[in-house]
C-alpha cells in the first residue's frame, strides 16, 4: 500500500493576482521513514488544449520523511505569461500538482483555475491581448480531483509486479506511465470562453 | 425470521468475500475486490436493521472504505475489543486497522463528498510474512494473538500486544490453508486446508494436538474457503467442506477425544463457511408452563457453494431454516450480531443479506454470567476473569492515576517511534498545540519557518514539518485492553451527536414489515419478500447521487481527471426464493453435554533430575553427577506408595583402614563419607580458572605421612602440608577448606594462610562447601554446622538433621551454602531444607512433589524480563525448569477458585522461601510476580498489607518495629516498583494513589 497519504492540501493567496507565486500548503502522513526524498511538482497547464503549453512551475524536494504527519508549504512562481498561448490567458485551466517518489509519481491532485478580470469593463470587452496584470488567479480550492497510482514503494521505477492494479483508468490526469509533466492529449476541449463563476 | 438485503451495500458488484460485525454492533466491516485493488469497507449498522434510518439521509450508510489492499481481500475481523479490525488479502499482507482518534470525521482528501469517510480507519500495521495470499485471519480470545493462514501452507502467530512480532509459524499443512478458528477456551486453534485436512494446534507450545483427515478424505475440488468454527461452550468443532457418503457435510468435532461421529447434512455442494452463534441459548420458558431446567444448546449458520444457507439449533434434529438462492453466487462468510439474534452473509456474488431472528425462535440467550458458569462447569475456569474489559467504563478518578496510566501507554510504546520525543498520547494535542503553539499558528507560518535549502545540483528542498508523530505503536496491552481514556478525545465529538443516537441501541427493528418470513409458511411470503426488497432497493439508491460540483459548465475538463468511484445508479432485481427443505442430519446428539470432568492424566514425562550425588559408594571425591530419571506421577499417589522407612539405609563408608582413629560409632553414620583417594582434584567455585589439587601421603617425615594441598589460579599457586590424609577440599573466592581423615577441619584464605587452628569434628565430613567467607560442614553422622571464618563465629552448631530425615528412607542428595551464608540441604525424596539459626529450626524450602507447585498457575504473571531474575539459590533447589503450572497449564480439571488458593499459597510460600534464603534478587522476583498475581486476581487486602509492610510508617516513631530493609533491599524501593503493577488494574485505583501519595510525601521529607 502506499507509504504516503496525502491528508490535505489548503491552497493559500487565494483567489490574488495572476502574477502572485502559487502556495499550497499539503500535509500528508507517511507510514514509515522514507529512506529518499519525495519529489513535489507544480504544473501549469497553459492550454487545455496541448500539453504543449505545460508548464513546470516549479519542483522542490521534500525530506527528510520520518514516519509520521508532516506538512510543509510549497511555493511556485506564477507562470511565465510568454508561454501561454494568449486565446487561453483568460478562462479556466488547470493546476496541478504532483508527488513522485523514486522517479515514480504516486498522486496526481488537479485543480481548476478560473483567470478572469477584475474589472467589469474589462470582463465585458477582453483586450485581444491579455492584461495579466488585472488578471486575477482563482483556484477551486474546494473541489480538488485527486488521482492515485499504485507504486513500488521498495524499489525504483522498475516495472510493478502488481501490474494490473495499475490505475486502469484511462482518463485519468496522466497514465502512470507518462513522464510527469507531460500531459497526454486531450479528446475534449473545454470551451474556454463560457463565463463560468 | 425475517430476512433483508441491503442493496446499498456493495463493492460496486465486486464479490464481498468477508464480512464481520462489529463487537459493538454498530457498524460492520466487507472486505473483497475493489475497482483496481482490495477494498475494506466500513458499514453502518443502523441503516441496515432500522428503515427509518435507512431512509434518513443524515444516517451515513458508509462509515469508511479502504482501499490499501493491492489485491483482494479475503477476511475481515474485528478484534473482541472492537478496537481494531484485521484484513488480509491476495497481496500476502495482514493489516490491521484502527480508527484515527484524532482526526475525526473528514473526506478523504480528493474524494468527492458522497464517499465522505465519515470514520477514519488507518492502517496501523501491516504483517508481512506470509508468501502467498492470506485466507483467512482470527483473533484469539481477549485478543492476545492474532493468526492468519496462507496458501503458503503457514499459519502466522502473530503477538496481537506487540505487533509485528511473531509467536510461531505453524508448519504442517500440505496444501492451502483457509479457514482458521480459535477455541474459546483458548487452549486449542484449528485449521482447515485443501490438503484434506484439519489440524487442532494447541496453544501452550503451539504444536499439532490432532490431524483430522478422515471426514476430508474424499473432497475434492477446491472451494475459495474453508472457514470453520468452534461452538461457544467450547465443545464442538464444526468444520467446513467435509464428505460423507460423497455427500458434502460440515463434520462435527467433539472436543472431548476428537470424535468425528456427527455432521450437518443436507448441502448440495461443499460447506464454505460455518459460524456459530456467539449465545448459547435455552429453551424460552412458556408463560403459564413449569418452568423445567432444559439443556443449553448451541445455534449453527452453515453456508455452502450451493448458494443456501441453514441454521441449525444444536438441540433440533433438522435445521431450523435452510434459505436457497438467496444469492447468485457461492456463499463466502457469515457474522452473527453479537446477541446472536441477527447474522450478515455475504456471497461471491457482491451481496450482502442479513437474516433478524426472535428470541422466540432461537430461545433464549444465556446472559454472561450463565455462560460463564457453563464454561466454569466444563473447564474449571470461568474466560471472563482475565480480561479487563469489564474494567474499561471504569472512571479514573484522580489525575495521578490518569498521569500514570499514560505514562504507562508510553513506556510499553515497543516500537519506541523515531524520535520518540513526542509520546502518541500526545499526538491529539499536537494536533491543535505544538510546542505550545496551536496548528494554526504554524500554519500562518509554515512558509517561513520552514527549512529550505539547496542540494548540492542546486534543487530546493524543503524539511517538512512534522506535525505528529504516528501512534502506529500503541500495541500496548494497556491501550489494548482498555478504551483511550483521554480527555477530550477530538475524535468522537462531533461524530457522536450524528451517529450515537442511531447506531447504539443493538435491537433490531421490531416490526420489520419489509420482509418476514416465517419458517413455517414459507410459500406464501416467497412473493412478498422478493417484490418488498426491490422496492426498498429503489427508495435506497438514490441517495449515493448527490450533486457532483457546482462548476457544471466545466464538466468537459472532467475528462482530464479521474473519476474512480462513480456510483452505479440503478435498481438491482432481486428475487427471492425461499423454502424449507428439511435436511437430514445423519446422527444425533449434538446438544450440549452436560459437562464431564476431565481426568487430567499425569504427566508422563520423565523428569531427568540431575543429582550430584554424595551419596555414591565410590565416592569419587568430585561428587559423581549421577542422572536420576524418576517417573512423574500423581503426587498424593507418590506420597502414599513411599515406602515406610528405614532409619539407615546407607551403609556408611567404613574407613577401617586406619582403625585406631575410627572414634565415631558406626551406628552415628547416618550419612556417607567419600572414601580417601591418593590424589584428586577439584575446581573451586564457578570462575572455572581455581583448582585444588589434593595429593595424600606425597611424602614421609619422621614416621607420619604428609598430604598435600595445591591451589592453583591462572599461574598462581601455592601449596600447604597437612599431617593427616585429605577426604575432601573445597573452596570460594575467600577461603580453601579442607577436611581430613583425622576428623579436622582447616580452613585457609583464597592465599594459602592458615586462618584458624583445625576445627574438630564429631563424626567424619560427608560433604563440605565454601561460599564467601562461609564454611559448611556435614558430617557423616548428620550434623550441620556453619561458621564465618573471617568473623569467626559459627552460625549453625552442629545441627542434626534428624528431623527432616526421621521417618524416611531419604539421604541427602545434594547440599550447598549461600553466598550470604545459608545451608541448603536437598534430599533424595524431592524436598530441600535450609536451617535458620534465628528461628534454630529446619525450614521446607522445596518440595518437588507438592501438589502447590504443580497446580499453581501464575504463568500470566510471569513478564518476560522476569525469567531473568530467577536465578539464585531458590531457584538451584527447586530446580530451574519449576514444574510450577505444569498441570494447571492451560486449564486443569481443577476449579478456578481452588486453583486461585493454590496459587496463592504457592507464591507465598515462595516470597517466604526467598526470604529466609536470603536470596534479594529472587525475593524481589516472586514479589513482583506475587503482586501481579494479587492485582489480577483482585485480592485487595492482601495487596493492602503488602503495601503496608513496604511502605512502613510514614511517621518516624521510635516504637516502630518497622525494618527500612529486606534482604538489603529497600522497602520503599520494592514499593516502588510495585505500585505500577497495582495501578495496571483500574479497580485499586484508590489503592495506587494512596500508597503513591505517601510515597511521595515521604520522598519529599
Amino acid at each position: 500500500m502506499a507509504k504516503v497519504q496525502v491528508l490535505n492540501v489548503a491552497v493559500l493567496d487565494n483567489p490574488s493576482p495572476f502574477g502572485n507565486p502559487f502556495q499550497f500548503e499539503v500535509t500528508f502522513e507517511c507510514m514509515e521513514d522514507l529512506p529518499e526524498d519525495l519529489e513535489w511538482k507544480i504544473i501549469y497547464v497553459g492550454s487545455a488544449e496541448s500539453e504543449e503549453y505545460d508548464q513546470t512551475l516549479d519542483s522542490v524536494l521534500v525530506g527528510p520523511v520520518p514516519a509520521g504527519r508532516h506538512m510543509f508549504v510549497f511555493q511556485a512562481d506564477a507562470p511565465n505569461t510568454g508561454l501561454i498561448p494568449e486565446s487561453d490567458a483568460v478562462g479556466v485551466t488547470v493546476v496541478l500538482i504532483t508527488c513522485t517518489y523514486r522517479g515514480q509519481e504516486f498522486i496526481r491532485i488537479g485543480y481548476y483555475v478560473n483567470n478572469e478580470y477584475m474589472d467589469t469593463e474589462l470582463r465585458e470587452n477582453p483586450p485581444l491581448k491579455p492584461d495579466y496584470g488585472q488578471l486575477q488567479r482563482n483556484i477551486l480550492a474546494s473541489n480538488p480531483r485527486v488521482t492515485r497510482f499504485h507504486i513500488n514503494w521498495e524499489g525504483c521505477a522498475e516495472k510493478m509486479e502488481d501490474s494490473e492494479n495499475v490505475d486502469p483508468a484511462p482518463n485519468a490526469m496522466l497514465p502512470p506511465s507518462c513522464t510527469p509533466g507531460k500531459a497526454p492529449p486531450l479528446s475534449l476541449v473545454p470551451d474556454n470562453s463560457m463565463d463560468c463563476l | 425470521m425475517k430476512l433483508l438485503k441491503p442493496s446499498w451495500v456493495s463493492h460496486n458488484g465486486k464479490p464481498i468475500f468477508s464480512v464481520d460485525i462489529h463487537p459493538d454492533g454498530s457498524k460492520f466491516a466487507t472486505g473483497g475486490q475493489g475497482e483496481d485493488s482490495g477494498k475494506v469497507v466500513i458499514w453502518n449498522m443502523a441503516p441496515v436493521l432500522r428503515e427509518e434510518d435507512e431512509k434518513n439521509e443524515n444516517v451515513p450508510k458508509l462509515l469508511c472504505q479502504m482501499d490499501n489492499h493491492l489485491a483482494c481481500v479475503n477476511c475481515v475481523r474485528w478484534s473482541n475489543n472492537g478496537l481494531y479490525l484485521a484484513s488480509g488479502g491476495d497481496d500476502k499482507l495482514v493489516m490491521v486497522w484502527k480508527r484515527a482518534a484524532f482526526i475525526g470525521p473528514s473526506t478523504v482528501f480528493g474524494s468527492s463528498s458522497k464517499l465522505a469517510n465519515v470514520e477514519q480507519w488507518r492502517c496501523v500495521m501491516i504483517l508481512r510474512n506470509h508468501t502467498g495470499d492470506v485466507m483467512d485471519v482470527a483473533w484469539s480470545p481477549h485478543d492476545v494473538w492474532l493468526a492468519s493462514c496462507s496458501v503458503d501452507n503457514t499459519i502466522v502467530i502473530w503477538n496481537a500486544r506487540k505487533f509485528p512480532e511473531i509467536v510461531m509459524t505453524l508448519k504442517g499443512h500440505t496444501g492451502l490453508v483457509k479457514g482458521l478458528t480459535w477455541d474459546p477456551v483458548g487452549k486449542y486453534i484449528a485449521s482447515q486446508a485443501d490438503d484434506h485436512s484439519l489440524k487442532v494446534w494447541r496453544t501452550m507450545d503451539w504444536q499439532l494436538e490432532t490431524n483430522i483427515t478422515k471426514p476430508f478424505s474424499e473432497c475434492g475440488g477446491t472451494t475459495h474457503v474453508l472457514r470453520l468454527s468452534w461452538s461457544p461452550d467450547g465443545q464442538y468443532l464444526v468444520s467446513a467442506h467435509a464428505m460423507n457418503n460423497s455427500g458434502p457435510t460440515a463434520q462435527i468435532i467433539e472436543r472431548d477425544g476428537w470424535k468425528t461421529n456427527m455432521d450437518f447434512v443436507g448441502h448440495r455442494k461443499a460447506v464454505t463457511v460455518v459460524k456459530f452463534n456467539p449465545k448459547i441459548f435455552k429453551k424460552k420458558q412458556k408463560n403459564g408452563s413449569t418452568p423445567k431446567p432444559s439443556c443449553p444448546y448451541c445455534c449453527c449458520a452453515v453456508g455452502s457453494k450451493d448458494r443456501s444457507l441453514s441454521v441449525w439449533l444444536t438441540s433440533l434434529k433438522r435445521p431450523l431454516v435452510v434459505i436457497h438462492d438467496l444469492f447468485d453466487k457461492s456463499i463466502m462468510d457469515i457474522t452473527w450480531t453479537l446477541n446472536g439474534l441477527g447474522l450478515l452473509v455475504c456471497s461471491m456474488d457482491g451481496t450482502v443479506a442479513l437474516l433478524d431472528f426472535s428470541q422466540d425462535e432461537l430461545g433464549d440467550p444465556l446472559n454472561e454470567e450463565e455462560k460463564n458458569a457453563i464454561h466454569q462447569n466444563i473447564y474449571g475456569k470461568s474466560l471472563a476473569i482475565t480480561t479487563g474489559s469489564h474494567l474499561t467504563s471504569t472512571v479514573i478518578e484522580n489525575p495521578e492515576m490518569l498521569k500514570y496510566q499514560q505514562e504507562r501507554q508510553r513506556n510499553q510504546n515497543p516500537n519506541g517511534e523515531a524520535q520518540g520525543s513526542a509520546p502518541e498520547n500526545q499526538t491529539h494535542k499536537l494536533t491543535n498545540v505544538l510546542n505550545g503553539e496551536s496548528l494554526e499558528d504554524i500554519r500562518k507560518n509554515l512558509l517561513k519557518k520552514q527549512v529550505e535549502t539547496r542540494t548540492a545540483d542546486g534543487r530546493r528542498r524543503i524539511t517538512p514539518l512534522c506535525i505528529a508523530q504516528l501512534d502506529t505503536a500503541d500495541f500496548s496491552p494497556a491501550l489494548f485492553n482498555s478504551v483511550p481514556i483521554l480527555p477530550g478525545s477530538s475524535a468522537s465529538t462531533q461524530l457522536i451527536p450524528q451517529i450515537s443516537s442511531d447506531s447504539n441501541s443493538l435491537g433490531l427493528r421490531p416490526s420489520h414489515d419489509l420482509t418476514s418470513t416465517s419458517p413455517n409458511k414459507p410459500a406464501e411470503d416467497n412473493k412478498d419478500s422478493g417484490t418488498a426488497a426491490v422496492n426498498s432497493i429503489g427508495m435506497k439508491s438514490n441517495l449515493l447521487l448527490t450533486s457532483a460540483s457546482k462548476f457544471e459548465p466545466m464538466k468537459a475538463l472532467d475528462s482530464r481527471f479521474t473519476e474512480r468511484s462513480k456510483a452505479t445508479p440503478g435498481v438491482t432485481s432481486v428475487h427471492l426464493t425461499i423454502g424449507i427443505t428439511p435436511l437430514d442430519r445423519v446422527k444425533d446428539g449434538s446438544s450440549v453435554k452436560e459437562p464431564k470432568g476431565k481426568d487430567e492424566t499425569s504427566s508422563d514425562s520423565e523428569d531427568k533430575i540431575v543429582v550430584k550425588s554424595m551419596a555414591k559408594r565410590k565416592g569419587e571425591m568430585e561428587g559423581a553427577e549421577v542422572v536420576e530419571k524418576r517417573k512423574k506421577g500423581r503426587p498424593r499417589k507418590d506420597a502414599k506408595m513411599m515406602p515406610i522407612s528405614q532409619p539407615f539405609p546407607q551403609t556408611p563408608v567404613s574407613l577401617e583402614k586406619e582403625p585406631s582413629r575410627l572414634t565415631a560409632p558406626v551406628a552415628l553414620l547416618k550419612l556417607p563419607t567419600p572414601s580417601i583417594q591418593k590424589s584428586f582434584s577439584t575446581q573451586v567455585s564457578t570462575d572455572g580458572v581455581t583448582y585444588l589439587e589434593v595429593e595424600n601421603e606425597v611424602s614421609v617425615v619422621s614416621g607420619s605421612r604428609l598430604s598435600q594441598l595445591k591451589w592453583s589460579r591462572e599461574g598462581r599457586e601455592w601449596d600447604t602440608l597437612l599431617p593427616s590424609r585429605i577426604i575432601i577440599a573445597a573452596g570460594s573466592s575467600d577461603v580453601v577448606a579442607v577436611a581430613c581423615e583425622d576428623r579436622t577441619l582447616s580452613v585457609f584464605t583464597a592465599c594459602g594462610r592458615r586462618l584458624i587452628p583445625s576445627i574438630m569434628l564429631s563424626a567424619p565430613m560427608s560433604a563440605l562447601h565454601c561460599s564467601g567467607h562461609f564454611v559448611m560442614a556435614l558430617t557423616a553422622s548428620a550434623a550441620l554446622s556453619v561458621w564465618d571464618v573471617q568473623k569467626q563465629t559459627a552460625l549453625v552448631k552442629n545441627e542434626s538433621l534428624d528431623p527432616v530425615l526421621s521417618g524416611t528412607d531419604a539421604t541427602v542428595s545434594q547440599s550447598f551454602l549461600t553466598r550470604q551464608g545459608v545451608a541448603v540441604v536437598s534430599l533424595s525424596n524431592g524436598k530441600a531444607y535450609c536451617f535458620n539459626s534465628s528461628l534454630e529450626s529446619w525450614n521446607l524450602i522445596a518440595d518437588k512433589q507438592d501438589s502447590l507447585v504443580q497446580c499453581a498457575d501464575f504463568r500470566s504473571c510471569v513478564s518476560s524480563q522476569d525469567a531473568l531474575g530467577s536465578t539464585g539459590p531458590l531457584a538451584l533447589t527447586q530446580g530451574r525448569n519449576l514444574s510450577a503450572g505444569r498441570l494447571a497449564s492451560g486449564l486443569s480439571s481443577t476449579p478456578h477458585l481452588l486453583q486461585q488458593g493454590i496459587t496463592l499459597a504457592f507464591l507465598e510460600k515462595q516470597l517466604s522461601s526467598a526470604l529466609i534464603l536470603l536470596s534479594a534478587s529472587e525475593y524481589r522476583h516472586w514479589i513482583l510476580i506475587y503482586t501481579r498475581f494479587l492485582v489480577n486476581e483482585g485480592y485487595e487486602l492482601r495487596i493492602r498489607e503488602l503495601c503496608q509492610d513496604l511502605l512502613g510508617p510514614v511517621h518516624r516513631s521510635s516504637s516502630s518495629s518497622w525494618e527500612p530493609t529486606v534482604l538489603g533491599l529497600r522497602k520503599r524501593d520494592l514499593l516502588t516498583e510495585v505500585l505500577p503493577v497495582i495501578g495496571q488494574n483500574l479497580r485499586f485505583q484508590r489503592l495506587f494513589t494512596e500508597y503513591q501519595d505517601q510515597l511521595e510525601l515521604l520522598r519529599l521529607k
